[in-house]
């Protein structure tokens, strides 16, 4: 699913977030990306959506070098990928539905289309009946959930999760975790950075530890380690 | 594109304009007071060079004729003249007609030949009407060669002079409006910026989920337009009634000013104003939603 050849990102300030990484994940696979901050995380995730370009290196995702795209295929290869970020992003002036359904807008399908999708993922990620509420009346873990269901709509083989729990409670966080996992089971692959040790611990999922921009650690059921 | 997308494209629009609605008031505002200067300035150098063709045209060249010239070697040099490149219209002005003419000006019962001995000092002479003010000069240069032709009269430094002021109001406000064109398309940029930026996070969000750029731009740049074209029907409507009141008032009491009439010219510049406009609004705001792009 994803391939990273001997990657690295020197920014124009000079600053090195990745140094010479070679990752491979495969389909379906759960993976979370760990590691202080600074270590090269979120420049990972960047490099994945192509918000950033590589300064040596290949990528590869689904099969496609994301070197190589123009600017047109950027935003196709962008329909495969879903994203969640840890504050949630959701456009306050819009209802739930709203929020969802502009996903599909913006990828044109018809309002039929649209209100036959949106009802079925919001029962999905748990949020069955609450179409009409605006964000700021909901709780920062179903607003989370709003979060997910617009990044999966259109169906996207790969979803990043950038600290998907960092701005929620523990027993909200496990909440979102069972749903991200469930969304994994049914086939998308999960490549979810974070901070939470708890999740990470327990869920036994296969972690890779970042420092300096160096993979350190790849475990196949690893833990959060940094256990100081 | 499908044709629902447009739909969507003048929805969003459409609900932008209404959301920002004071933001929309200012762009139309801008526009307006811009193109309504940019208006007046355009219908000035139009008047202006109207005034001046006018002035231009009664310009005459006069050329006369050696006094012992025999009638007939005067009346081929008529046709010689007509023959002239540029020459619009001649007229024959005998040494009689002249005589007369003076006779006239000393007095009804003053017999200027007889107190002059019996003999007609006057030349015959032409008066010439050039085709447009530029052929003035060579006009009477060529004159200069003809046979029989005295002496050349136009007013040189008469025709120098208009010239010069022409020049310079076509040049200065050219130059206006040029500059009040580009001023109004960084003012509507700005204002769109404005609208665009309350949309930042839409816009990044968008491109995460993987929209295009043109699906992105759209809606801003047929907001830019519509705001454009608002603002200079505003403009438009204002000059039009202002212009008319103003040219009517003028021909009225001030009638030796000669003022574009025709309104049917004012329509034009109008009409491009519109389109000025529409341009503005939609290159406006295709500046401003340019940074927002680059996710």
């Amino acid at each position: 699913m994803i391939q990273l050849l001997n990657v690295t990102k020197v920014y124009p300030n000079g600053v090195c977030a990745l140094n010479d990484l070679t990752v491979k994940i495969d389909k379906g696979e759960f993976v979370f990306l760990v590691g202080p901050s600074g270590a090269g995380k979120s420049t990972f995730i960047k490099l994945l959506i192509r918000e950033e370009l590589p300064t040596k290196g290949q990528i590869l995702v689904a099969g496609k070098n994301i070197m190589r795209l123009r600017k047109s295929e950027v935003a196709k290869h962008r329909r495969n990928v879903g994203i969640v970020f840890q504050d949630f992003r959701l456009l306050a002036d819009r209802t739930v539905f709203e929020n969802v359904a502009f996903a599909m807008e913006v990828l044109e399908y018809s309002k039929k289309e649209i209100k036959a999708k949106v009802p079925t993922v919001l029962e999905m990620v748990g949020l069955d009946g609450k179409g009409d509420y605006f964000p700021h009346q909901l709780s920062g873990g179903e607003q989370q959930r709003v979060a997910i269901a617009r990044a999966i709509v259109n169906g996207p083989r790969l979803l990043i999760a950038d600290e998907p729990t960092g701005n929620l409670d523990p027993d909200t966080a496990w909440g979102i975790m069972e749903l991200l996992n469930n969304i994994n089971i049914r086939g998308t692959t999960i490549v979810m950075a974070t901070h939470a040790r708890n999740i990470v611990n327990k869920m036994r999922k296969r972690v890779i530890a970042l420092e300096h921009g160096r993979l350190v650690r790849d475990e196949a059921e690893g833990g959060y380690g940094y256990e100081s | 594109m499908k044709v629902r997308t447009v739909g969507y494209f003048f929805k969003q629009a459409f609900k932008s304009m209404w959301r920002n609605g004071w933001m929309g008031v200012a762009a139309v505002t801008t526009v307006a007071i811009t193109l309504l200067i940019v208006g007046i300035f355009t219908l000035l150098v139009f008047n202006a060079d109207y005034i001046a063709t006018d002035l231009e045209s009664d310009v005459e060249i006069v050329a006369y004729m050696d006094v012992d010239a025999s009638r007939n070697e005067v009346l081929q040099v008529g046709e010689q003249i007509k023959a002239i490149k540029g020459v619009a219209e001649v007229k024959l002005v005998t040494k009689e007609e002249g005589l007369e003419t003076l006779n006239k000006r000393f007095g009804r019962n003053y017999d200027l030949l007889s107190s002059l001995g019996g003999v007609n000092p006057l030349p015959d002479l032409y008066r010439i009407k050039a085709e447009s003010p530029e052929d003035v000069e060579t006009v009477a240069k060529t004159l200069q060669q003809v046979a029989h032709v005295d002496k050349v009269d136009y007013g040189k430094e008469v025709v120098d002079k208009l010239f010069a002021v022409i020049r310079w109001v076509r040049f200065m406000g050219a130059g206006i409006v040029l500059l009040l064109a580009l001023g109004a398309i960084f003012l509507v940029a700005t204002t769109i910026r404005l609208t665009v930026f309350a949309r930042r996070k839409e816009i990044q969000i968008m491109k995460y989920i993987g929209a295009t750029d043109w699906f992105i731009r759209w809606p801003f740049f047929i907001e830019g337009m519509v705001l454009g074209f608002i603002g200079a029907l505003v403009a438009g409507v204002v000059l039009y009634f202002t212009y008319d009141f103003v040219a009517t008032n003028i021909r009225f009491n001030l009638t030796f000013i000669p003022l574009i009439s025709d309104m049917t010219l004012v329509m034009k510049i109008l009409g491009s104003l519109l389109v000025a406009g529409t341009l503005v609004g939609a290159l406006g705001s295709l500046i401003s939603v340019r940074r927002f792009l680059q996710v």
